[in-house]
């Protein structure tokens, strides 16, 4: 039984692992953004029907193509969805600088909800071209933004199901005007549900008195059950202690026959001690002085 | 007894000198680091030729100069002037080579490393002026002196790269 119990235990923590695992937050990059043109919408670039997902970093890469005197600045954006702007702008400045050098960036950013990333693009300033653009987007999924997503989420409130309210009309008859009632058979209606009230309450201290019996009876039941374990308790150790007793005296034998005394006393002088016999003395002397004292 | 074992101790303590070296340790992590992006790889477009142009079926070297403290450093790389293994040659290797900023992590900070380096023979010098990444591609190109052809077998050659304190 033991054993039965510790493998259902055991499957039912690797059960609950395997769950949680598919609440773990995820990251993922997306495909080059830019390679259907310099302007993209993010519903085509990032997973769809993933609430929890932010974007936390974005990786680009083109390479300019202009005359060294020109003026051009090259910007990689995001529209800011929830409001005006940008939510996203990198900007490199190839002013006075040759083209045909490739530039390659990561730019981390401050993990924001997908719903406020809009439109993206390459806008270049000034005169010059941009070529092989690549524009990536690192993301990270939390399941659980939503914790309603799984039980195992925290904040997950378990749904309290939806009961549909029917509304229904009791039927009175007395109150039904089409319904034409003599006074006797009101009051009869009215002694009628006198009648069913009495017996009501007469019900209702009928079950209230036999629960009191009830208790009173399985009171006395536990007091007469709990004396019963007491009495034999007591009865039990009275037994170990005669056991322990007789354990002790009864295997010893005790053989017949007579037991003669075998002390005997031989008579022999005692001298009297003189050391204690002056020590009394002047004991006795000291005490009579002492009494004498009193009286002078 | 006991008094006499005590003054014993104090002289040969005050009779003796005590020294001792107090290492200081300290370590100095690199601010240019050198890594290799892509090992390059010799095209064969004939006999006598061996190539890194992508069009004769090469591959450039490229390595990366990541820097964390600007003005600091020179990045010093030079293409192959030797094989490094190779079969019995049966003839001189004529060599050459360039290196070019393949590309930048900052556009306004890295942008002219290109115009302003400085080549000495097959070696190109630049100033890493500005902290991030620069990515340097390096070809190579032997040719075996008299048309000879190259024998079959393994070449590798080495791009050298340096990372020189200003």
């Amino acid at each position: 039984m033991l054993k039965k119990l510790l493998l259902s235990a055991a499957l039912a923590s690797l059960a609950g692992y395997s769950y949680s695992e598919s609440i773990a937050p995820y990251s993922g990059i997306t495909p080059n953004a830019a390679a259907g043109g310099n302007t993209w919408s993010m519903d085509n670039v990032l997973p769809n029907g993933v609430p929890g997902l932010d974007i936390n970093l974005i990786i680009y890469r083109y390479t300019p193509q202009k005359e060294t005197a020109d003026d051009m600045t090259v910007h990689i954006q995001n529209e800011n969805a929830a409001g005006t702007g940008y939510i996203f702008r990198e900007s490199d400045d190839w002013s006075g600088l040759p083209g045909g050098t490739e530039i390659r960036k990561v730019v981390p950013v401050v993990p924001s909800n997908r719903s406020l990333w809009g439109n993206g693009s390459i806008e270049v300033e000034g005169t010059g071209t941009v070529e092989e653009p690549f524009v990536f987007y690192n993301y990270r999924v939390d399941p659980c933004y939503d914790p309603q997503f799984d039980p195992n989420c925290p904040g997950y409130v378990q749904p309290i199901p939806e009961i549909p309210v029917v509304d229904i009309e009791i039927y009175d008859a007395t109150e039904d005007e089409y319904v034409n009632l003599s006074s006797e058979e009101t009051v009869l209606l009215e002694e009628n549900e006198e009648v069913l009230e009495e017996l009501d309450e007469e019900e209702e201290e009928e079950a209230e008195k036999k629960k009191r019996a009830y208790r009173l009876a399985a009171l006395e039941a536990s007091n007469a059950a709990m004396l019963f374990a007491e009495n034999q308790r007591i009865q039990q150790m009275n037994q170990v202690a005669q056991q322990a007793v007789d354990a002790m005296y009864m295997p010893v034998t005790i053989n017949g026959g007579v037991y003669k005394d075998a002390l005997v006393m031989q008579d022999k002088k005692l001298p009297t001690n003189p050391r204690g016999l002056r020590n009394g003395f002047a004991q006795q002397l000291l005490h009579e002085k002492m009494v004498e004292m009193q009286y002078k | 007894m006991f008094k006499k074992a005590i003054c014993v101790a104090m002289l040969s303590a005050v009779g003796t000198v005590y020294a001792a070296d107090v290492p200081i340790n300290g370590t100095v992590q690199s601010r240019c680091i050198i890594t290799t992006d892509t090992a390059g790889v010799y095209g064969n477009p004939n006999a006598y030729t061996l190539t890194t142009t992508p069009a004769d079926g090469g591959q450039l070297a490229v390595v990366r100069f990541d820097v964390t403290l600007a003005d600091a450093y020179y990045a010093e790389i030079t293409a192959p002037s030797e094989f490094s293994s190779s079969p019995t040659l049966p003839d001189t290797v004529t060599w050459t080579g360039d290196t070019e900023v393949s590309a930048v992590s900052d556009a306004t900070g890295m942008g002219s490393y290109e115009t302003n380096k400085i080549e000495l023979g097959m070696t190109d010098k630049y100033d890493l002026t500005a902290t991030g990444s620069t990515w340097f591609k390096t070809s190579s190109t032997a040719t075996m002196g008299g048309n000879k052809a190259f024998p079959g077998g393994n070449y590798t050659a080495l791009v050298e790269a340096l990372c020189v304190a200003q």
